[in-house]
């Protein structure tokens, strides 16, 4: 018909729209894309514009004029903000849209509203044609990463607070039923039952339960043993009264003062009846402050046995909580980990060295696997080598056998301080894993020469060495050598990229996520096989492509996808998919080891909130997106 | 018979063939429901461009119209025309994108007065639109706002919409449709949830104010 009308009324949606972010830096095409597709609805004052319970959205929405807030709605709060407004040229939702999901948030209309909007089939489109609305919208996601982040830091605060913190409340603290006795008992009969409990504060209470005294055992010397007191009295006689009593809900900063300030080293802990509920001594209140970053390192360091260092290595998993509850990114927090981790056994091993006398011997111990990459979860058993060299004037096997020795030893302390045993037998004690530089070369070497799937597997695990203890330039020597191997060695890389190609992110085309049909874990995902394993097989592919010396995954991702022109944005949103998948490893690992049980990386999407879903499927398809890298760089 | 037969020959002016064949197309359309919802009928705003005519009033110069489609205003479904040279064509075409909707427009005994002058004169006959007035029910569905009839300029800027040239019929169109919009939505709110339910409001006299 008539199309001059048409594209007078599109000029005024273009002239809009180009005084608006992000659509004033669009693509021309795709901006004219936009203008003939959106189509004008009013939404009068206080009229709901998108609610959760509408589905998937099926309009990207653009505030044209007026006022839109986005209202948290549920149980379950998602983002930081609980209402969030939007005014003209903003649009919503861009994380629901993206996905395909209902929206987390209800949207309504808080003055009359005119909204433009388009059809979330051109929405998905509209990425395709622009670069730079993509990137806009890759950066909204990330920014709900950023949320979830904190969304997170504030649940684990709420764990942290509840176990570690001063503002704890005593009843949280009492790890034990009270041994109290009756006033009447007899101070000898006390006393025996003192010791029989195993206490060192003994509470005397009425038959009400309500506390009347205490006696502990400083009180002993120097009132009972010293003034030669009768033990046949009754303990009434000798007991402090009052004792001093806290109510449950006072908190662990409240016991510390009263112990300042009385001078006393125990608390009674009393309800809002005055029934005694339990004791606190000061020691429970000293482990509250222990556990913090440069403590656990002292404690490591100068750590006298194993006995301590199994200490340290509760501590460290403790820390590794608390950190989590400060919101610190799981690149950092595994950084963290794997630091302590490090130092904790670079102590085994120099407790070890006491006993093995390996004076003169030029080697280094390794780390292998996630250790090797600093990507250490907290349920990580121990993947480690030896890599020496042979002096010319020396026999071979007595030499490896003081070796393998002492590395039985390492390995043994290892697995007493919570690093299980390798049950594929990758630990610096196996005779295979002690190897001379050359022996580690000419086995690395068969293994890029035949990339047969054994030897692609022990790739992934062995070249992502890094040295824990010893002279890093064997290591040096050896990664320089390697590089120069496989940087030229394009069959040898594209087997490597074939591999990491093995597993596809678990995106279904009908529903998010495509669940394990493994019969006992129905409906979850492993997110360590089909989930970080994607982004850090392709990430070594292409370190080993571009040279880059650095183990961890992220640092892969920047240095490697760098240099082989691979925009820093995109990379940067890789990085991010990777690191929150490993977040949510971290925090189910925990979650479960709370619980006692083992962790594993076995996460129900059905249990996450709207947002951790939702950002999960962006990891996924970030990781789709560098796996198709993989397959358009080698033809795969 | 329908009104189309007034259109044809015999009956007034001269039809051209091709003309004739359009209004017969035209007349074929199936008729809108108009007890079906608001959000899901066909709406056309229409405005006039007019100019002083020789001898004393208005000359229809230019038609601009806005369908307002199941609520939503979609720049594909806009119709612009000069009458100029060939007014009966650009009648006829209005016409057929008004597709028998029903007509929306502000000042009706001025805007559909003029139309239907014009259809008359360059089609022979007036077709029998359905037509809204928004002066008329703008008062009744938003009273707390302005009461009694008022200029459209008053309207727009109570519910803040910009009308970018007066002078356009069809710009001044699209400022007339967004008002439209508003119009539906309080008039859902009031029960009167179909074009027909409107259109009987606007036609009681007890339901409307200030008219």
């Amino acid at each position: 018909m008539d199309n001059s009308a048409a594209d007078t009324l599109i000029r005024t949606h273009l002239d809009f729209l180009r005084r608006h972010a992000p659509f004033d830096r669009m693509e021309a095409d795709a901006l004219r894309f936009l203008g003939e597709r959106l189509a004008t609805a009013f939404y009068p004052a206080e009229s709901e514009i998108l609610m959760p319970g509408d589905g998937a959205p099926n309009y990207f929405y653009i505030v044209y004029r007026g006022k839109v807030q986005a209202r948290q709605t549920g149980g379950v709060a998602v983002t930081e903000y609980s209402t969030l407004t939007l005014g003209p040229g903003e649009g919503f939702p861009i994380g629901a849209i993206s996905a395909g999901r209902p929206s987390t948030n209800g949207y309504l209309a808080v003055e009359d509203t005119y909204c433009f909007q388009l059809p979330a089939a051109d929405f998905l489109k509209l990425q395709e044609l622009s670069p730079s609305f993509q990137l806009f919208c890759t950066r909204y996601i990330a920014s709900l990463l950023n949320q979830s982040r904190e969304q997170l830091q504030v649940q684990f605060s709420q764990r942290a607070a509840e176990q570690q913190t001063m503002t704890t409340p005593l009843s949280g603290l009492i790890k034990k039923a009270p041994v109290s006795v009756a006033p009447e008992l007899a101070t000898r009969a006390a006393l025996e039952r003192m010791v029989e409990a195993g206490v060192g504060c003994l509470a005397v209470a009425g038959e009400d339960a309500k506390p009347v005294g205490v006696l502990t055992q400083s009180d002993i010397l120097k009132r009972i043993v010293l003034p030669g007191f009768d033990l046949t009295r009754p303990i009434a006689d000798v007991m402090t009264a009052p004792p001093h009593t806290l109510n449950a809900n006072a908190s662990a900063y409240d016991a510390a003062l009263e112990m300042a300030t009385h001078g006393v080293r125990h608390i009674l802990v009393v309800d809002a009846e005055d029934t005694l509920k339990g004791v606190i001594s000061e020691r429970d209140l000293f482990a509250l402050q222990r556990i913090g970053l440069r403590q656990i390192r002292s404690g490591i360091e100068s750590a006298a046995d194993v006995q301590a260092l199994q200490r340290a290595s509760r501590d460290i998993r403790q820390l590794a909580l608390n950190l989590l509850a400060q919101g610190i990114g799981a690149e950092q927090l595994t950084q963290f980990i794997s630091a302590l981790n490090d130092a904790l056994t670079r102590r085994i091993i120099e407790l070890n060295l006491d006993r093995h006398d390996l004076y003169g011997v030029e080697y280094a111990w390794l780390a292998f696997g996630s250790e090797g990459r600093h990507e250490q979860t907290l349920s990580t058993d121990q993947d480690n080598g030896i890599i020496y060299v042979l002096p010319e004037w020396a026999d071979k096997e007595p030499l490896k056998l003081r070796l393998l020795e002492f590395a039985r030893d390492v390995n043994n302390d290892l697995a007493a301080c919570g690093f299980p045993l390798c049950e594929g037998n990758i630990m610096a004690s196996n005779p295979d894993l002690c190897l001379t530089f050359d022996e580690w070369r000419e086995k690395f070497g068969s293994w890029i020469r035949e990339p047969h799937p054994e030897a692609l597997l022990n790739a992934t695990i062995f070249f992502d060495y890094r040295v824990l203890y010893g002279d890093e330039k064997l290591a040096y020597a050896l990664r320089h050598w390697l590089l120069s191997m496989t940087g030229g060695n394009p069959a040898f890389l594209k087997a490597m990229a074939a591999n990491a190609l093995d597993v596809s992110p678990p995106l279904g085309k009908i529903r998010d996520f495509v669940t394990d049909d493994d019969p006992r874990h129905p409906g979850t995902i492993d997110l360590k096989k089909f989930g970080a394993r994607l982004f850090v097989d392709a990430a070594r592919v292409l370190s080993l492509r571009a040279g880059v010396e650095a183990t961890s995954t992220a640092q892969r991702l920047r240095q490697a996808g760098g240099r082989i022109g691979m925009p820093a944005e995109e990379l940067s949103a890789m990085a991010d998919g990777f690191h929150f998948i490993q977040l949510l490893r971290l925090r189910h690992q925990h979650l479960d080891t709370d619980h006692g049980s083992s962790g594993d990386n076995r996460v129900k999407p059905d249990d996450l909130n709207e947002l951790d879903r939702r950002i999960l499927k962006e990891a996924f398809r970030q990781a789709r997106k560098i796996q198709l890298r993989l397959k358009l760089d080698y033809q795969i | 018979m329908n009104w189309l037969s007034r259109l044809l020959p015999g009956s007034g002016p001269a039809v051209a063939p091709a003309l004739r064949s359009t209004l017969e197309d035209i007349a074929a359309l199936p008729a809108p429901d108009l007890s079906r919802s608001h959000y899901e009928t066909r709406y056309v705003v229409v405005n006039t461009e007019t100019g002083p005519m020789e001898g004393g009033g208005q000359r229809l110069l230019a038609v601009g119209a806005v369908a307002i489609n199941k609520g939503l205003l979609h720049p594909g479904d806009a119709f612009q025309a000069r009458l100029g040279s060939a007014p009966a064509d650009a009648m006829a075409n209005l016409l057929r994108f008004i597709a028998k909707a029903p007509a929306v427009v502000y000042n009706a005994p001025f805007n559909q007065g003029t139309l239907e002058r014009a259809f008359e004169n360059n089609l022979g006959s007036i077709p029998p639109l359905e037509w809204l007035d928004l002066m008329v029910l703008m008062p009744s569905l938003y009273p707390e706002r302005i009461a009694g009839q008022a200029r459209m300029d008053a309207w727009l800027g109570a519910f803040g919409i910009e009308r970018l040239d007066h002078r356009d019929a069809l710009l001044e169109a699209l400022a007339v449709a967004q008002l439209h919009q508003v119009a539906l939505a309080r008039a859902k709110q009031q029960g009167l949830g179909s074009p027909r339910e409107l259109l009987d409001a606007q036609s009681s006299r007890k339901w409307l104010r200030g008219s």
